[in-house]
């Protein structure tokens, strides 16, 4: 068994629970978190991939009193981008398969796609038959 | 590869995020959770609190930055009181960048 973490963007979630779905593994444990990459949070454009470019360049010309305050005010303040984080735990055949149908539906190009993380999981409990491991994530 | 979740005051929370990308490991992701310890909660007078909020950090790195970014973790997250918090690391076998698709950090 093998837990699979994707942190991903917010408007790509039903299109990723639906991919999930056609790979007959729809069960899953969504959380709303923020987070910060090798950008550290100050994104513009590549924040949301709504968002036009043109809106960039507009908050650089003219910073607004409050992207002024944080440029300018100590101490610094940590930004945040709002992601999605998946947590999937499936038998060691299908990550690979898994993996793939998640890069694929939520791979747009631009910064702030996410990540994915897969790391092993020990045990498994269903807990309302007593299953264990194998059968209780069947 | 080593995922670090660590389990802090919400108020050092900008603290640690700054030392850590000081450090440069500017990459994490924060929730707000709540949680008690061996203390139980905290009783205030005759209040009692049992479920105080934390901030959960949660960020990967390679396993020889593990140490480092332990100890700035710790450094400033510590104050001394109890309700300082946890740090758990386990093991991460791959990740994927999805913008581009590498098994890479």
């Amino acid at each position: 068994m093998k837990e699979i973490t994707a942190i991903i963007r917010r408007d790509k979630l039903p299109e990723t629970k639906k991919a999930l779905d056609e790979l007959g593994y729809p069960s899953l444990t969504i959380q709303s978190v923020d987070g910060r990459g090798k950008q550290k949070g100050a994104l513009c454009a590549e924040m949301d991939s709504e968002m036009p470019e043109s809106f960039c360049t507009a908050v650089k010309l003219r910073p607004t009193p409050s992207a002024y305050a944080l440029e300018h005010t100590l101490p610094k303040v940590a930004l945040y981008v709002p992601k999605r984080m998946l947590t999937i735990i499936v038998p060691d055949d299908v990550v690979a398969t898994v993996v793939k149908s998640l890069i694929k539906v939520n791979q747009t190009g631009k910064r702030g796609d996410g990540k994915i993380f897969v790391s092993p999981v020990d045990g498994a409990l269903r807990l309302r038959t007593g299953e264990k491991n194998g059968e209780a994530i069947a | 590869m080593k995922m670090i979740r660590a389990f802090i005051r919400p108020e050092k929370e900008q603290e640690v995020v700054l030392a850590l990308e000081g450090a440069g490991f500017p990459s994490l992701t924060k929730m707000p959770v709540f949680g008690r310890g061996k203390q139980k909660g905290l009783t205030v007078g005759p209040v009692h609190y049992d479920e105080l909020p934390k901030t959960l950090i949660m960020t990967v790195v390679d396993d020889k930055d593990l140490d480092k970014v332990v100890k700035v973790i710790q450094d400033k997250a510590r104050t001394g009181f109890i309700g300082d918090g946890k740090v758990f690391i386990s093991h991460v076998e791959q990740s994927y960048t999805v913008r581009t698709g590498e098994a890479k950090l």
